[in-house]
C-alpha cells in the first residue's frame, strides 16, 4: 500500500525494512514512509476533511511506529492494513474528540492481500472501489458511516431510521462482499 | 466465517469499533476470550475493514510532512543499531522476559512447596527422634537408679520370709531372649571358698546342653546382682540353673545343680 507516489523497490523486502527500522535505521523508516504514507494520509483526510489535521495524524502514526516498532507484529499481518487501522482509529478519535491512547496498540490483522507493489496496489484500490460501487446504496452508506465517521450501529440506526438489526446485517454483508472480492 | 453464527453480526460491528450495545459487547468479548476460531475470524474481519481504507487513497501528503517526520525522528533519542538477527531474537527475548518473572515465580513456588514438605518431614522426624531420645533417657535413668539401689554398698537388702522361719537362699533370673541378656538377683547365698564360684546355666528350650550364663560370688551378706549377656541372642530358655564351679567357671556343669526353676 504505497500511497505517497514514490516508486518502490522489491516488494519482498518489507520485512527487511521493518527489521532495519526496528534496529533504528532512519533510512528504513524513510522508505516505509514513502510506501505507506499515502494510505495513512488518505484515510485521515477522508475522516477529518482537513489537510492539516490529516498531516498531524500522519506524523503521529509514523512517529509512534518509530518509537514503538514492537507494536506491529510482522508475523501476524502486513504493515499497510495495520497502519490503515491505526490511522483510521486515531482520526476517528480526533473527529469525535475522544481522548487518544498514549501508545499505538497491538492489533492482529490477518490479510492475504498484497499491497506491496504498485501494480497490485492499484488493482486492490480499483477492486475495493468497484465492490463499494456495486453495493446497494444503503449498505455502502452504512459501511462508510461506520468506518469513516466512526458511528456506532445505534447511531447509524438513529440517523437513517433503520432497525438496529438491519444496520448490523448491512455492515456484515458489506464486509463479506469485500472479502469475497479478494478471496 | 465461524461456526458461531450467532456472533457474526456483532463481530463485524466490533471489528469496525461500531458495536455499542454493552451487553452484546461483554458477551462477545467473553466469547472471544474462549474461542480461537472467532479470534481468527476477528483478525480477518479487521483486514476486511482495513480494505475500506483503500477507497480513500488518492490525495498525497505534502513534501513538508515527510521532512517534518524525518526531522522529528532525527531529534528522537538514538536507538542502538542492531543486526537483523538480533532484532528477531530481541522480539523473542522480549516475550521471554514477559513470561520469565511468571516462570521464576512458579518455579520458586514449586521449590518452596518441596522445601516446605521436606522441612515438615524433617521436623516430624526430628520430633520423633527427640521423643525416642527422651524416652531412652528416661529408661536409662530408671535403669541406673535400679542398678544403683541394687549395687550400692549402703543398700540394705532384706528378704522377708514367714515369721519364725529361717531365711532361705533365693535366686531370681530375669531373661530378655531377643537381646540375650539375663539379670540375676541372689540373696542369702552361702559363702564359697576362694577357689569356687557360683555359675549360672541357661537351659535351652530345645533340650540342648546347658549354656554357661555367667559366674558370680555373693557379698558378705550373701547377696549378688549380675547382668550377663549371652554370646548369642534369641535363644529360647526353658529355665536357668546354678552350680558351684572352680574359679573362672566351666564350659559344662561339673557339679550337682543347686538351684533349678521352681515348679
Amino acid at each position: 500500500m504505497r500511497v505517497s507516489g514514490t516508486q518502490v523497490s522489491d516488494p519482498k523486502d518489507e520485512r527487511a525494512l521493518i527489521a532495519r527500522m526496528r534496529a533504528g535505521d532512519e533510512s528504513a523508516m524513510s522508505d516505509l514512509y514513502d510506501r505507506y504514507s499515502g494510505i495513512v494520509y488518505g484515510v485521515a483526510l477522508r475522516v477529518l476533511g482537513s489537510t492539516s489535521a490529516a498531516e498531524d495524524i500522519l506524523q503521529e502514526v509514523f512517529l509512534q511506529l518509530w518509537r514503538n516498532p514492537q507494536a506491529f507484529d510482522a508475523d501476524r499481518g502486513k504493515l499497510a492494513p495495520w497502519l490503515a487501522v491505526i490511522a483510521r482509529n486515531r482520526a476517528i478519535d480526533v473527529l469525535r474528540k475522544r481522548p487518544m491512547e498514549e501508545d499505538i496498540e497491538e492489533l492482529p490483522i490477518s490479510t492475504g492481500v498484497s499491497l506491496e507493489d504498485e501494480a497490485s496496489e492499484r488493482i486492490a484500490i480499483d477492486k475495493v472501489r468497484g465492490v463499494l460501487a456495486q453495493l446497494p446504496a444503503d449498505q455502502r452508506k452504512a459501511l462508510e458511516m461506520a468506518y469513516f465517521e466512526g458511528m456506532t450501529h445505534t447511531e447509524i440506526a438513529g440517523k437513517t431510521g433503520e432497525p438496529l438489526g438491519t444496520v448490523k446485517t448491512r455492515i456484515r454483508y458489506g464486509l463479506a462482499a469485500l472479502r469475497k472480492a479478494f478471496s | 466465517m465461524t461456526q458461531h453464527e450467532q456472533y457474526a453480526d456483532a463481530m463485524a460491528l466490533y471489528a469496525m469499533g461500531a458495536l455499542d450495545d454493552q451487553r452484546e459487547l461483554a458477551e462477545l468479548q467473553a466469547h472471544l476470550g474462549a474461542c480461537g476460531e472467532c479470534r481468527r475470524e476477528l483478525e480477518a474481519l479487521r483486514a476486511d475493514v482495513a480494505l475500506l481504507a483503500l477507497s480513500a487513497v488518492g490525495p498525497q501528503p505534502p513534501q513538508r510532512s515527510r521532512e517534518r517526520l524525518m526531522h522529528a525522528i532525527a531529534a528522537e533519542p538514538r536507538r542502538q543499531m542492531k543486526p537483523k538477527s538480533r532484532v528477531v531474537l530481541g522480539r523473542l527475548r522480549s516475550r521471554w522476559l514477559t513470561f520469565a518473572p511468571i516462570a521464576v515465580a512458579l518455579l520458586l513456588l514449586i521449590i518452596s512447596g518441596v522445601l516446605f514438605k521436606e522441612n515438615f518431614k524433617l521436623r516430624n522426624r526430628n520430633e520423633r527422634l527427640s521423643a525416642q531420645i527422651q524416652d531412652e533417657i528416661g529408661r536409662s535413668a530408671h535403669a541406673r537408679a535400679v542398678l544403683e539401689v541394687l549395687n550400692s554398698q549402703n543398700t540394705q537388702k532384706m528378704v522377708l520370709v514367714a515369721a519364725k522361719e529361717k531365711p532361705q537362699p533365693q535366686v531370681k533370673t530375669i531373661y530378655q531372649p531377643e537381646k540375650g541378656r539375663v539379670l540375676l538377683l541372689a540373696s542369702n547365698m552361702e559363702q564359697l571358698p576362694a577357689d569356687k564360684v557360683y555359675e549360672l546355666w541357661l537351659l535351652p528350650a530345645s533340650g540342648g546342653a546347658p549354656m554357661a550364663a555367667g559366674i558370680f560370688k555373693p557379698d558378705a551378706a550373701g547377696n549378688s546382682v549380675m547382668l550377663q549377656t549371652m554370646g548369642s541372642d534369641r535363644i529360647a530358655a526353658k529355665g536357668f540353673a546354678i552350680t558351684i564351679e572352680n574359679a573362672g567357671g566351666s564350659q559344662t556343669p561339673t557339679s550337682p545343680i543347686l538351684f533349678a526353676p521352681a515348679g
